[in-house]
Order: structure tokens, then sequence, then C-alpha cells
């Protein structure tokens, strides 16, 4: 059993369905990535895990537990952390309130977690009290990891984590998470950044039109001819 | 600089800024009144103090109000008219406790519920005051803010939440409807009187004698006019400043340094990401109209110790005045309430100086469209609901 299942999902906005029969796997500790063109419906399958779409039919499994159904406030109780790819962070509050958000559902604010944390980040321990929406996108993206790290998750899913970073920062922001992973956190991320992520991941999955296309090893994706002419750009 | 140079400037000036040299001959023409009329006696320097103060105490009560009409704004994302209704629920609530406390083997429980109706029970026969009746206005105030929390509860569970879903216009007409189910509902059980609720006079007065103005008189050489301006304080002031002062410092700290508070922050800055933070937003939802509603009620009771009538349409009268002090402040931002409450409470107040009493709610709206012409986004924008 993987640590999630996605089986057969179909899912939408209203009437609209997005998403046909897509199955995505994650294992423990594994590097997973989704990658594929604009409007493929890839954030679209990180809203479903989170129960922020219309379910259509399908199941998604979390460590054993049917969870297709339940309330965005209650899939955060599983062990799952979700960065969405926009407005991730509560602009008017402050950094150290935003991860104290993080830990909302705990009842006293895990010590531990925030330290860690700001070992993790620095740049948040040196801004505690600055308000987040004033700080710059990569600040946000980190501060929207640590958020989302405060409650030290099994699975954590990210939602574009280097769209709108400066160059030199996506690495940065790339190395991050590869180090959020070996400390043994499982990663769902979905890129627009696709040959990074996939020679980073462990394995890759390429959505198309709200379908499964590949499947593959991250490094086998990259190689694969089909994949680079479709999806790569060569 | 050449004088046609220095006219050039001037001239660009009255062009960019039009708006500008239009509100700043006002500002000068209204000083020069105010600096005249100080000198020459026509304006006492305590009828103005009194007028501040009015307006300083009618601001509170303003920014009160504001505050939970601001809430219920930036959590729930409509405008609910039925808040100045609200207000006019507290009060009667309030003063019917009150008069049941303060009155009690005076008459029947029946007519003091009613406050009087069809009888000669008035606040002032039962001697309905902070220094009177201590107990008949602390009961009162308590039941005006639990009686108004659980009548917009009542309302949310069985009219906005089922259309919760809906867009904002749909919420805020149902809000018009239940504003004047609500107010002519209280008009049918305690009629359209204005009803006298408090012992105006013997609530104690601190007399300030105004010293500086017989100076200026002096100064100025005036000696027809001998005017021993006085300016009162009484104890409703007090009581009003401490319940608003107190209320607010109160939400200030509740959103500020408690989880739940800054939940509620959160959620009024971004529901979706809350939710998936595990916010559990009904909940937040429930706590938002406890807050404003408990607070309103508070603020309608105060109100009416303060001026010492009720009638079924005070509430819907003041709200268009808490709407321009929320617009004002910035909308979804509780200083901003509390700060866009003072200015148009002021602005009512002090306008009469320079304009027939009749024009001092429209002095207001004037005063809330000019700054926001300079301000679009309100005096507090940038801070939501914290």
């Amino acid at each position: 059993m993987s640590l999630l299942e996605v089986r057969g999902l179909d899912a939408g906005y209203g009437d609209l369905q997005i998403l046909t029969d897509v199955e995505i796997d994650v294992d423990d500790e594994e590097y997973v990535t989704i990658v594929g063109p604009n409007g493929a419906g890839k954030s679209t399958v990180m809203k479903s895990v989170f129960g922020l779409t219309t379910h259509m039919g399908g199941t998604i499994a979390f460590d054993d537990e049917d969870i297709s159904g339940t309330k965005p406030e209650s899939v955060i109780h599983k062990g799952m952390g979700y960065v969405p790819q926009s407005s991730n962070v509560f602009g008017e509050l402050s950094v150290v309130e935003n991860l104290e958000m993080g830990a909302y559902i705990l009842d006293d604010i895990p010590e531990d977690a925030l330290r860690e944390v700001y070992d993790r980040f620095p740049i948040l321990k040196e801004r505690t009290d600055q308000k987040a929406g004033t700080m710059s996108g990569g600040q946000r993206q980190m501060l929207a990891m640590g958020r989302a790290l405060m409650l030290d998750p099994d699975l954590l899913l990210l939602d574009e984590p280097s769209a709108g970073l400066a160059p030199d920062l996506v690495d940065e922001m790339f190395d991050k998470i590869d180090e959020i992973n070996g400390t043994g956190t499982a990663i769902l991320m979905v890129e627009q950044n696709a040959k990074e992520a996939l020679r980073r991941c462990d394995r890759g999955y390429v959505l198309s039109n709200g379908q499964n296309r590949f499947m593959d090893e991250g490094a086998a994706l990259l190689n694969d001819e089909e994949v680079r002419r479709e999806f790569l750009g060569g | 600089m050449s004088i046609s140079e220095t006219y050039g400037r001037y001239r660009r000036a009255l062009g960019e800024e039009p708006l500008a040299v239009v509100v700043l001959l006002v500002a000068l023409w209204m000083a020069w009144t105010l600096a005249t009329g100080l000198m020459t006696g026509g304006i006492q320097v305590s009828s103005l103090a009194s007028q501040v103060w009015d307006g300083l105490l009618r601001g509170l009560i303003i920014g009160l109000a504001g505050i939970g009409l601001s809430m219920t704004y930036s959590i729930l994302n409509f405008a609910n008219f039925a808040h100045g209704d609200y207000l006019t629920s507290g009060a009667f609530a309030g003063f019917a406790t009150s008069y049941l406390i303060a009155g009690f083997g005076e008459s029947s429980i029946g007519s003091l519920l009613l406050l009087g109706a069809g009888t000669s029970v008035t606040g002032a026969v039962i001697g309905v005051g902070v220094t009177t009746s201590p107990l008949a206005v602390i009961g009162g105030a308590v039941v005006a803010g639990a009686g108004t929390i659980a009548l917009a509860l009542a309302i949310d569970r069985f009219v906005y939440r089922p259309i919760r879903d809906e867009s904002g216009i749909v919420l805020l007409i149902t809000s018009i409807g239940v504003a004047f189910a609500l107010r002519y509902l209280i008009q049918f059980v305690f009629g359209a009187r204005t009803i006298g609720t408090t012992l105006a006079g013997s609530v104690p007065q601190v007399e300030v004698v105004e010293l500086l103005n017989n100076q200026l008189i002096e100064y100025t050489a005036r000696e027809t006019a001998v005017i021993q301006g006085t300016f009162r304080v009484t104890a409703h002031d007090i009581t009003l400043i401490a319940v608003a002062g107190g209320l607010m410092l109160g939400v200030h700290l509740l959103l500020q340094r408690t989880k739940l508070g800054k939940a509620m922050r959160a959620m009024s800055d971004n529901e979706d990401l809350a939710r998936i933070t595990g916010i559990p937003t009904e909940r937040v939802v429930r706590t938002t109209w406890i807050l404003g509603a408990g607070l309103t009620g508070v603020a309608g009771y105060m109100f009416v110790l303060w001026k010492g009538t009720l009638g079924f349409n005070d509430g819907w009268l003041l709200l268009l005045l808490v709407f321009a002090a929320v617009i004002l402040g910035g909308i979804g931002s509780i200083y901003g309430a509390i700060g866009g409450g003072i200015v148009i409470g002021l602005t009512a107040s002090v306008s009469v100086i320079w304009i027939p009493a009749s024009f001092s709610r429209a002095a207001a709206f004037v005063v809330m469209i000019v700054i926001l012409l300079f301000k679009p986004e309100g005096i507090f924008s940038g801070r939501t609901t914290a």
C-alpha cells in the first residue's frame, strides 16, 4: 500500500470536469512530481487531495484510509501538508503568526517544530514580526513551506514552489525541498520547471488534458523521446 | 522668481489639483470663522468643548457598532444592513431588563417589560441611571449584549446560513429584508413612541467652569458679552467611555493575542488557506457573529443610556453613520471602524459651528467623501480585521 493512493479520480469545479481517471501513488518518503502543460489539471490534483474541488468519482486514500470527500479543514489532521501555488501565506499576519496558524489544530505551539522551521529557513527567524504580505516572493514561499511543516507531515504537497522566484533562488528552493525529503517527508510536487523537477525527483507523472500520460522514474522520463518532444521542448 | 512665474505655478496647481485647492479654501474659511468666532465671543469655548465632547462620545458608539459591522463584512463577505436594527434590538432588550430591575414592584412586570407602554412608567419615574440604579444598568447592558447575540445567531442559522454560498448581493438584499422585519416587529411590540429611558436630571455632572473664554473676552474688550459657559461631564459620559474603551481594548487583545482571534484574522485574509490549515470555518463564523452582535447590542444600550431616549428607528438612523465610519476607516478593519467612527461623530457634532444643525449628518458624509477622494482605500487601509 502506498502512502497516497489516487485511483480513477474524476474531479473538477461545479459542473466542469477537469480530471478524468487520474492515478497517482506516493510511497513513504518518496519524492514524486507531476509535470505537464498549462491546463493539464496538475494543480487540480493537489486541490482534490485536499478536498477543495468537486469530487466526481474514484477514490483518494491516505495511509490506508479513504479520504475522498473529506472537508479541507479535516485533511490536515491526517498528516498531510499543502502549499498552494499562489496567495499561500496570510499576508495580514506576521511571520510567527503564520507559523502558529500552521499548527492551529494543536493545543500548543510545537516549540520543536518551530525551531526546526527556523533552522531550515533562517530568514524567517530574522523577520518573525514582519507582516507576511510585505515580504519578497521567495521569502513568502519559504514561509508557506515553513507553515506546512509545522505539523511535521508525512506527505507535503507543493504546488509550483519555484513559480515567480528569481532564477538564483530557484536552485536554493529545490535544494530545500531535497533536504525536507531527506528527513523523511514524502513530497508530491507540481512543477512548471519540468526538467529540473524530473532531475531531482524519484518518480514523475506527465499529465495532459486532465489524464495520465506517462509515469516513470524521473531520469527515465527525461530521456524518453516522446516525453522530450511533447512536453519538455525537445 | 517673477510674479508671472508664481502666478503660473498657482494656476498649474489649480489646474492639476482643483479639488485640493477647493478643500484648502474651505478649510481656511472654516479656520477663519472659528478663530474670529472665538475671539469675538460669537462661539463660546465651552460650547465648542461640549460639541467636541459630544462628538467624541457619539463617535465611540458609532465605532463600537462599526466593529461588529466591519467584522461580519470581512469574514462573511457581505454588508449586513440589519446591523442597525440589531443595535435597536439590543437597546430594547437591555432597557426592558433595566426597567424590570429598577422598577420591580412599582409597576406590573408586563408594563415594565414593554418599557411602560400605556402606563405612566418612564425611566425617570423608576430611576434608571448608572448612579441611581447601577445594577439595572449592568444587567441591562449584559442582556443587551446577550440578547443581540442570540438574535444574530438565530438569524444567521435560519436566514443567512442557507444562502451563505450565494453572492454578496443576495445576502445584502436579504439583510435589508431582515432589517425591516426586525424594525417593525419592535414597533409592533413597543410602539412608535419615543421613550424617555433614563433619569437624566439625577445623573451627577461635573461642571467645568470655563476660564479661557472670559480671558479672551477681556482681551478683545467686549464687556457686553457676559458669557458664563460651562462644560458638563455626566456620569453617563464616563460610563460610555469606560464601556466602549474597555470593549475596544478587549477586541484588540482578542484579535492580536489569542489563537481564536488570529484564526479570525487568518480567515478574513484568505479563507481557502485558512481551511487547509485546519481552521474550522463554521466555528469562526459563529464567533464572528457572537462578537459582532455582542458589541453592537452593548453599543445600542450605551447609546440610549447616554442620550436618554429610545425609539424603534434609532439603530436604522445610526446605521448610515456607522456605514460611513466603516467605509471611511477602510472596510474590514476594526481600527478603521473606531477611527472612522470618531471622525464621523466629531464631524456631525462640530459641524454646527459652520452650518445649520439639520445638515450635520450631511456634513459627516461630505467629510467621508472628501477623505475617500484623497485616500480611496480608507484611513486605515492595509489593515483588515486585525
